[in-house]
């Protein structure tokens, strides 16, 4: 049976593959959207208490200082002003966050406002409460911070140097975590390749996804149970209460997070916990509800920015025939003024450490620095999308200096689907997928066979053609036990999800989720996985939106992160559904006097296969054991409302080896795009574009499609002409949708898309994790631009000024030696 | 005409008399959301260029966050709330939950009063015009390519591939 | 976003909008808000007094000659001229506004805001010193009108000083128009345009984006050469920012100074 496919009349590419009728794979429309087109959305901004109070943060003006005092006194005297929150008090009533990383990292003191000191432009040193936003914005403008510059630091490798500023005194040095992993033998491979490669630096720039949405929350104190309720946008609130209550010397039953919508998260609202134990402190000390509206240069300054990250002394041996035998790099990675999340950016990347390839020796020298910027948190495509922009420049510079051909070399170098599940050199497992044949269908998409026909036709109009792909993996739903690889001490691994669904008195289903969906269509997936087991429809079930800690629907590691609803959410749903369903055919089999086995749920029925007649409608179900129960035998042990925790099939990664399976799904994008650049501007187009997606069994392709077009958005912007750019004394220069231009209508260009489903072998659906994408835009058009300048590209955003200067530039930075 | 700090409005939003005092200072985009409880309406930037608090104002589209509330007296305003009627969706909004054309639905009203102001004037719009017209309007989550084809939709276009 | 706290004024005629200009040191005219209330936004200038030109129906308007001059109305928005049929007698005025931002501004947004607040990365600016455009500006001692060319004094900072108004931009007949540029995006924030005119003798190229205030140069023809030496003779000096560095203005001023000619060339012949 052929697949449905979103839009039939569209040239989709679509495996054949064997499906079982039902909704799961099908269109079904969203339940989320009739509230959302209608404006009746409810995002936290939205939620309003009655004497509530609108925080306004005082913020660094330097990237790095000494704060010599603070005076709040005329603020408080402002007509309105309900109070105010300083470092000083932070540092008495909380404890500093958890941190994750082994020393030096791990003395690193980090707290809700800054103690002491100041290191980076924006960082919150003191807070107001008033009666309105422009009250607070105000009193704000009052506070008095006396501060005493210090030496800013900009740049990673500079927070390396001898002599540099140190941001972190008790850390002792700006070294975060560093690390050597070293996989294969990559000296007896570099003594058998014809040629080492070696490219002198490479360097990924900062940005993120900025969603439209910025962060913030409603914080409501209860004094009579000391309990916090956050009504926000923290996408990730397991952890986020994890940072949160030991900080705050609580249990971590007293903070609850409520979300409903969220307008787009992208990793970017995991690392909320400063702002939001400010909040709770300042809910307790004032005794009224505190909100907190995060604006748009607040977010760009002092929120979330992706990992930059510095590639040098990349060498890659390579056999005379193109096939590349691994590579060895030092890496420097910039994760702004403190870690928060980090350092697990410096195993994340390891998930895909070969990329698409079959490189088996691999050395990385990893190290992780602080710097005076802004803190980075997770961001769509985290870690690994730095990495694989680096395999992906090392397989087209080597192509370009060995000239080989970039499809060829690629094929030569993919690993093969045969090979699947294949496990890499550092022990993670890919699942399935065909690489060649998405390339096939990416190169058919662009009409390939045309590329000098085309090169000509943009010759003659005065531009310069180029050609570029990008091959990624998007990892997918993570063993937490890749920590240990950084800390040996750190008690996670594996992973969970919880879901819990319910018949209720009137035959109503009802389902929560342990996560914090953003966008992705959770309440409808959810419902087609529910329908299909229960024998019903969608529209039969109901999907509570949001998450609420209340709920008791979630785990440790719960959220909406790291790809991975497909497998670990909707595996919860299952499990959970499966369940009911055998409770439901339970209670029927005593009602209607027969063997559980002979019992069916269909068409909202509990019914005998043996005779249909004989049913109980879902309501009857739920209204028996719910509210007529007796003469139902005493030892019945059924609640009709399962609860149940998805976990993933992992093992304890090898801490001596850094070895083990870090995710469990590896969804594939094979990109490809054609761009002209205009030779006197350095101005450039996108002219054609394809993504081709292997995400295995699709619940609802239409979703996944939207998810391919969004990851392909962002990355296409942070090619082009998104980055968060410094100047020497931390300044961010790009702290507004004015100078940090992403992609508008006018930009984007039309967008091919081709999918094959190899299913995953490991998941409760068949289906992968998908969603963030591996950055394949950003790594397509660098090889592009490298195809028409006939320059090594060595940035990960290039405007327009950049490939100015590359096609003025000498070709410098890379070597090849022959053995 | 004498300078004031703050003064009283009368405004219609969606069909509804409203008369608040507004403090001079006060953005569109907040006296919207904050005072009137109009909060279909939202904020992404603080520049004037994401195009989530885009309002009809006598018809006219503009940003609600490049104005002061107090320039609004006397003129009648449509939201997202005002689209549809009796809770039914429209012809557009069904097309956008139709081509699935939000994700996370943040910027969908802001976008949707954009595509509701072209399709008035423009019954047919060109994909070219299209793009120009949602040109104010920043998505995060669908790279317009579901929006483009969802307007198509609406006026009874074939749909891009 | 949350701006200080202001007074707003709505005048009922120019009379009063320049009464009110003059008595108040703080006062600020607000056109279109599309600058200005950006500014109020961050803080970054806060007014004591804002004066609404809104209501103002005297500012609003295209008026087109017998001998083809064009009166522009200071508070004709850019959907306005776009959409004009008037305005269309100059067609690179339509042409440029429409590539101005997006439809909001081009609806809110007005020609007198445009060139008064004179960012220097403004479409308008360069564009009126082409054409050779003349101001009007009214104070309460009477009305003036100076060059468009020696209408920009700086950033935010034009003839048109404390207590006096922009009224009307005159843009004289002609055809032979070009405008080039380079924004960051389709229809983004420009890194440099540049207007020309060949009307008039001699062309006029103005270059924006690369000071304070538009640059005029004045090749002695149109031919590629004699565009692109008078740009580099005129010895720019462009602002170094994340956007490009001055070496990169600099030659974009170039080509982009030889695109703008071409394209009047082309409209002339």
């Amino acid at each position: 049976m052929t697949e449905t496919t979103v839009t039939p009349e569209r040239p989709l590419v679509v495996e054949e593959t064997e499906t079982k009728p039902g909704f799961v794979g099908q269109n079904v429309p969203r339940k989320e959207d009739k509230r959302l087109v209608q404006g009746q959305g409810v995002f936290f901004d939205d939620v309003k208490r009655h004497g509530m109070g609108y925080v306004h943060f005082v913020r660094s003006p330097y990237g790095h200082a000494k704060i010599r005092s603070i005076d709040v006194a005329r603020a408080l005297e402002v007509g309105g002003v309900y109070g105010t929150l300083t470092g000083d008090e932070v540092a008495i009533l909380t404890d500093p966050f958890f941190e994750l990383s082994t020393p030096p990292g791990a003395h690193i003191k980090d707290y809700a406002l800054a103690v002491g000191k100041v290191r980076h432009v924006g960082e919150p040193v003191a807070a107001v409460v008033a009666s309105s936003r422009e009250l607070a914005r105000d009193a704000s403008e009052l506070v008095e911070v006396e501060y005493e510059p210090l030496p800013a630091l900009v740049d990673g490798e500079a927070a390396l140097a001898e002599g540099a500023p140190i941001l972190h005194e008790e850390a002792g040095s700006n070294v975060v975590w560093s690390g050597l992993f070293d996989w294969g033998d990559f000296e007896a491979a570099r003594a058998e390749a014809d040629h080492v490669v070696k490219i002198e630096r490479l360097h990924f720039d900062r940005f993120s996804s900025t969603p439209l949405e910025c962060s913030g929350c409603l914080v409501e104190y209860n004094r009579g149970t000391g309990q916090w309720t956050m009504y926000c946008n923290h996408q990730m609130p397991g952890v986020g209460a994890i940072w949160m209550a030991p900080a705050l010397r609580v249990g971590i039953d007293k903070l609850r997070f409520v979300t409903q919508d969220i307008g787009g998260a992208f990793g970017n609202k995991i690392c909320l916990h400063p702002q939001f134990v400010a909040c709770c402190l300042l809910a307790r000390k004032l005794n009224r509800p505190i909100q907190w509206t995060e604006w748009r240069t607040d977010q760009h300054t002092a929120n979330a920015h992706g990992n930059e990250r510095t590639f040098l002394d990349v060498e890659v041996p390579v056999k005379a025939d193109g096939t590349m035998l691994g590579f060895s790099v030092r890496a420097v990675d910039d994760c702004g003024a403190f870690p928060r999340y980090e350092p697990l950016g410096c195993i994340i990347w390891a998930q895909v450490t070969p990329g698409c390839y079959r490189w088996r020796n691999i050395r990385v020298d990893f190290t992780q620095v602080v710097t005076n910027k802004s803190p980075v948190s997770p961001n769509r495509g985290y870690s690994r999308m730095q990495h694989l922009w680096l395999t992906e420049r090392i397989v087209d510079i080597v192509a370009r200096e060995l000239g080989l051909d970039p499809v060829e070399v690629r094929k030569r170098n993919y690993v093969r689907t045969e090979e699947m599940p294949y496990e890499t050199p550092n022990g993670c497992i890919y699942d399935s997928g065909d690489y060649a044949r998405c390339l096939d269908i990416a190169l058919e998409l662009i009409d390939y066979d045309q590329l000098e026909e085309r090169r000509r036709d943009a010759e003659a109009r005065g531009k310069l053609l180029g050609f570029g792909i990008g091959s990624t993996l998007d990892s997918g739903t993570n063993n937490f036990g890749q920590s240990t690889l950084l800390n040996p001490e750190l008690q996670f691994s594996g992973n969970n999800e919880v879901a819990t669904v319910k018949l209720d008195i009137f035959g109503e289903i009802v389902v929560t989720l342990g996560t914090v969906p953003q966008g992705q269509g959770h309440e409808t997936t959810a419902a087609q996985v529910v329908a299909d087991i229960l024998g019903c429809t969608p529209d039969d079930v109901n999907v509570r939106p949001g998450h609420d800690t209340y709920w008791n629907s979630h785990a440790g590691l719960s959220g909406t992160y790291a790809s991975q609803f497909a497998v670990t959410g909707l595996g919860a749903v299952k499990g959970a559904t499966e369940k009911l369903a055998a409770e439901m055919r339970k209670l029927a089999s005593l009602v209607l006097g027969c063997s559980e086995d002979d019992i069916e749920l269909a068409e909202g029925q509990a019914r005998m296969k043996a005779n249909p007649e004989a049913a109980l409608p879902f309501m009857a179900l739920g209204a028996i054991l719910n509210a007529n129960n007796a003469g139902l035998p005493t030892d019945l042990d059924i609640t009709l409302n399962a609860r149940y925790m998805y976990r993933p099939p992992f093992e304890l990664p090898d801490k001596e080896r850094k070895y083990g399976n870090l995710t469990l799904t590896y969804a594939t994008q094979i990109h490809a795009c054609l761009i002209e650049v205009d030779p006197e501007t350095g101005g450039y187009e996108i002219v054609d574009y394809a993504a081709v997606d292997d995400c295995g069994k699709r619940i609802h392709p239409q979703i996944v499609e939207g998810q391919v077009h969004g990851a392909t958005a962002q990355a296409l912007g942070a090619a082009t002409h998104e980055i968060f750019a410094y100047d020497e004394d931390g300044n961010l220069l790009t702290p507004n949708f004015y100078d940090y231009h992403v992609p508008h209508a006018l930009d984007m260009p039309p967008i091919k898309n081709g999918y094959i489903e190899s299913e995953s072998p490991f998941t409760p659906l068949g289906a992968k994790g998908m969603g963030e994408g591996g950055g394949a835009g950003i790594h397509a058009v660098c090889a592009a631009l490298q195809d028409a300048l006939g320059k090594t590209v060595t940035r990960s955003c290039n405007p327009y000024h950049r490939v100015w200067e590359l096609l003025r530039s000498e070709d410098r930075g890379v070597t090849v030696q022959a053995r | 005409m004498t300078p004031e700090t703050a003064r009283t409005i009368a405004v219609d939003v969606n069909g509804v008399s409203y008369e608040r005092e507004v403090e001079a200072r006060k953005l569109l985009i907040h006296f919207l959301r904050d005072d009137l409880d109009l909060t279909g309406s939202h904020v992404g930037c603080d520049t004037g260029n994401c195009g989530a608090c885009s309002v009809l104002l006598d018809g006219v589209l503009l940003k609600s966050c490049m104005l002061l509330a107090v320039q609004a007296d006397g003129t009648s305003i449509r939201t997202v709330e005002g689209l549809g009627s009796d809770g039914e969706l429209d012809a557009l909004q069904q097309a956008f939950a139709d081509h699935h054309a939000l994700q996370c639905g943040y910027c969908t009203p802001g976008m949707l009063m954009s595509a509701s102001w072209l399709l008035e004037r423009n019954p047919r719009p060109s994909e070219e015009e299209i793009r120009r017209a949602i040109q104010g309007n920043i998505c995060r989550c669908t790279g317009y390519v579901n929006i483009v084809r969802a307007v198509q939709a609406a006026s009874g276009q074939e749909v891009s591939e | 976003m949350l701006l200080r706290e202001v007074e707003y004024a709505r005048p009922a005629s120019v009379g009063d909008a320049v009464r009110l200009l003059a008595e108040r040191d703080g006062a600020r005219a607000l056109a279109g808000g599309q600058t200005l209330v950006n500014v109020m936004k961050a803080r970054a200038a806060s007014p004591d007094v804002v004066v609404d030109l809104n209501g103002l129906e005297e500012l609003k308007g295209i008026e087109l000659g017998p001998d083809g001059t064009l009166e522009i109305g200071a508070m004709t928005t850019y959907t306005e001229i776009v959409e004009s049929a008037e305005a269309r007698a100059r067609p690179i005025l339509g042409e440029v506004c429409a590539q101005i931002a997006d439809v909001q501004v081009r609806n809110r947004g007005t020609i007198g805001g445009n060139v008064c607040s004179n960012d220097p990365t403004n479409h308008l600016p360069p564009l009126v010193v082409a054409l050779g455009g003349t101001m009007t500006i009214r104070g309460t001692g009477g009305e003036r009108t100076v060059p468009a060319e020696e209408f920009f004094l700086g950033v935010y900072m034009t003839a048109a000083g404390p207590g006096e108004l922009l009224t009307t931009v005159t843009i004289p007949a002609g055809k032979a128009d070009g405008f080039a540029s380079l924004p960051i995006g389709r229809d983004g924030t420009c890194i440099v345009n540049v207007a020309a005119s060949l009307d008039g003798g001699a062309p006029r190229v103005v270059v924006g984006c690369v000071d304070a205030v538009p640059v005029l140069v004045r090749p002695e023809s149109a031919e590629d050469d004699a565009v692109r030496g008078a740009v580099r003779a005129a010895g720019l000096q462009p602002p170094d920012d994340v956007h490009a560095p001055a070496e990169y203005r600099r030659h974009l001023a170039e080509v982009l100074a030889v695109r703008a000619v071409r394209a009047a060339k082309e409209r002339a012949s």
